[in-house]
């Protein structure tokens, strides 16, 4: 198995910036525009508009419109036609506005994008990146604020990754547009104006691989996307209370890279699974599976799910109650001591 | 002749007197929605909301050929759509502020309400489909009763749009879809999302067309009626285009056309021209709508949270 990889916090050097996720995303599309001529840009919005949340900005203008196009208002015709457009050698990346407005192409997702590569017995690639800003935490309404993850990680032939922070969003965009296979990019829509520094001469990590965030010996905390801010805090609210949480960015959620998360549960004997989706088939029922499955000796307590609810998400008025937060990840946590 | 263009009283020629009502709710509507953007400054509410700011005219000019046995499936844009049809400010403002007599118990917020026979909804397009299974019922079992879908030019692009229009011609429905085609989805303009015309497309599937140029609710309706009174008596689908102006932002402080666009959309708004045609009137009924707004912001601001339990005024149907 191979070793769990450290987080290297970056000291500022002179090739360091500070950015914002959005940035990072924005920066990332921008270095693969410019390495790789294939690369295309489409969704509604996001030529003059630069997109909703503005992660386009500018590309229209450097790049032209032949490589960053103003689609209709169509998800199922966006989608199609940057599968026609990969399979013909383009590397597109289409940006959905919301979480909520996947589903009408929901059906290129599964039925073609997904399915493409193996019909055709490995011969026919389809590079298409589909973006989708994911998650609550912004007080907006239905359709604005969900995590239909697991609805992609469920389809063989897809692979699903998501960025929790700046640096991250700026590697696995270029990674994921480097990838010959077709990758839903989940962006954790309220962690977009969180900063970091950025160092654009580093080496990343590896798309596909989970990543130990902070080392600690209590419990193993996972997690991806937005909650990944929310498990630091509470590791960082745990430590003065004296209980030292591992926590791990899962990153790749298909295919899963646990082998971190095995490695670690196997010290600490508890894992707590935290994410914004509601429980139910989701991400953290199949992590709290394989480790239950892989460290079964190892385990001193049953893996613990904090997650949404299995509601549709709700009001901006309730959302505070139905996310995730500190508070209810270290009680988890202290259930897990407690068994 | 499957499709024509509705002229008369157009943009130039100045707007016939509204009777007192028609007028308050156009203002109603104004004001509602100027108070929202105001709330919105004022951080009292959060996530986001579209305005029919330039549209009123349109669900006004349609509410008195509408009754209570039709459907009306609203979209994203919606304020002015629910107004016309229940007059109740102080339901829908509790329902965007998660207060107490909220039409949905807070659930639905700005773009998702159901009440009774209307039903909106913010993914574009999804509400077609559905509304030519109402439609369908209608005709078997409540006839004279249509289903009325608003739509933006935008979501032509959808393709359930195309998928119902041609379920309601075949099936024979009376099914209105209303569009307001106000040359702009968010911030990219008709030209470059759509090709032909809404005309054509309805042409297609041999669904009775009407392009309406008029700004005026009077001349509207003494135009659309007939075709409307078809829907309801022949089952024949009917999409009725309104050449209209989006005068506010795509939602708040969003809009990415240049001053100079924007200053020809606001000297087209209807405000101005009963402002100016009909000042007594205007001014008389402006004020009553602006402090009823107020009034009303006040009251609603001061209730407790809206909660799931309880009653809510819409949802006595069957
Ligand atoms: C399926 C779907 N995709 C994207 C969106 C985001 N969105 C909200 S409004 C809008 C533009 C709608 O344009 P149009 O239909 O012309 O209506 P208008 O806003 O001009 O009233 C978009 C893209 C959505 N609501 N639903």
């Amino acid at each position: 198995m191979a070793a769990p990889t450290m987080h290297r916090p970056t000291t500022a050097t002179s090739s360091t910036q500070t950015i914002t996720l959005a940035k990072g995303l924005n920066m990332g599309l921008r270095a693969a525009m410019e390495r790789d001529p294939r690369v295309i840009v489409m969704g509604e919005d996001v030529g003059r508009l630069g997109g909703v949340f503005r992660i386009t900005d500018g590309l229209q203008k450097d790049f032209g419109e032949q490589r960053v196009l103003d689609t209709p208002l169509a998800e199922s015709g966006i989608i199609g036609t940057a599968i026609g457009l990969a399979i013909r050698g383009y590397r597109p990346v289409c940006e959905i506005q919301f979480d909520g407005f996947v589903f009408p192409g929901f059906d290129q997702l599964v039925s073609q994008l997904a399915k493409l590569h193996y019909r055709s017995q490995g011969k026919v690639k389809v590079p298409v990146v589909v973006r989708i800003p994911f998650g609550g935490g912004i007080g907006a309404v239905e359709h604005h604020s969900e995590s239909p993850e697991s609805y992609f990680a469920h389809t063989a032939g897809l692979k699903v990754v998501a960025c929790s922070n700046p640096v991250d969003a700026y590697w696995m965009i270029q990674q994921a547009i480097a990838t010959d296979d077709p990758v839903i990019f989940f962006e954790p829509k309220r962690r977009y104006w969180e900063k970091a520094e950025l160092d654009p001469t580093a080496r990343p990590e590896p798309l596909h691989t989970s990543r130990v965030l902070r080392r600690g010996s209590a419990a193993t905390v996972a997690c991806y996307g937005p909650m990944v801010r929310t498990c630091l805090d509470a590791a960082a609210a745990g430590a003065e209370d004296g209980i030292d949480l591992e926590v791990i960015d899962l990153r790749t959620l298909s295919p899963l890279d646990l082998g971190p998360v095995f490695e670690s549960v196997r010290h600490t004997g508890r894992l707590v699974m935290v994410s914004e989706a509601p429980s139910e088939s989701s991400i953290a029922a199949e992590v709290a599976a394989r480790v239950q499955q892989e460290c079964f000796y190892s385990l001193e307590a049953p893996v613990l799910r904090v997650t949404g609810f299995d509601t549709p998400y709700p009001p901006s008025k309730l959302e505070e109650e139905f996310l995730p937060d500190l508070d209810r990840v270290l009680h988890a946590v202290d259930r897990a001591l407690a068994w | 002749m499957l499709t024509s263009e509705l002229r008369p009283g157009g943009r130039e020629t100045a707007p016939t007197r509204l009777d007192d009502d028609d007028l308050e709710l156009l203002l109603l509507i104004r004001h509602f929605e100027r108070n929202l953007l105001d709330l919105f400054s004022a951080g009292k509410l959060n996530g986001t909301t579209h305005t029919c700011i330039g549209q009123e005219y349109v669900p006004v000019a349609l509410a008195r050929l509408l009754d209570d046995r039709d459907y009306v499936f609203s979209n994203h844009r919606g304020h002015g759509h629910y107004l016309s049809r229940f007059r109740d400010p102080a339901g829908l403002l509790a329902e965007i502020m998660g207060r107490d007599g909220a039409v949905c118990h807070g659930v639905g917020g700005s773009q998702h309400i159901f009440r009774e026979r209307f039903l909106s909804t913010g993914v574009q397009g999804e509400s077609l489909p559905v509304a030519v299974g109402v439609a369908l019922h209608l005709k078997r079992h409540e006839p004279g009763a249509l289903a009325a879908v608003f739509v933006g030019d935008g979501t032509w692009g959808e393709g359930s749009v195309y998928e119902a229009l041609n379920m309601a011609r075949l099936w024979q429905v009376p099914l209105l879809v209303v569009v307001e085609h106000n040359e702009i989805a968010q911030s990219t303009p008709t030209t470059l999302q759509m090709a032909g015309t809404i005309a054509a497309r309805a042409a297609a599937f041999g669904v009775e067309h009407r392009r309406v140029e008029s700004a005026d609710v009077n001349a509207i309706r003494g135009l659309v009626a007939p075709a409307v009174e078809r829907v309801r008596q022949a089952n024949r689908p009917l999409v009725l285009e309104f050449a209209t102006t989006r005068i506010g932002p795509h939602s708040k402080g969003d809009d990415t056309r240049t001053e100079e666009e924007l200053r020809s959309v606001r000297a087209r708004d209807w405000y101005l021209a009963y402002q100016k045609v009909f000042p007594d009137q205007f001014a008389r009924l402006d004020t009553r709508q602006r402090e009823a707004i107020e009034r009303i912001t006040r009251d609603v601001d001061a209730r407790t949270p809206s909660r799931w339990e309880g009653s809510c005024p819409g949802q006595s149907e069957s």
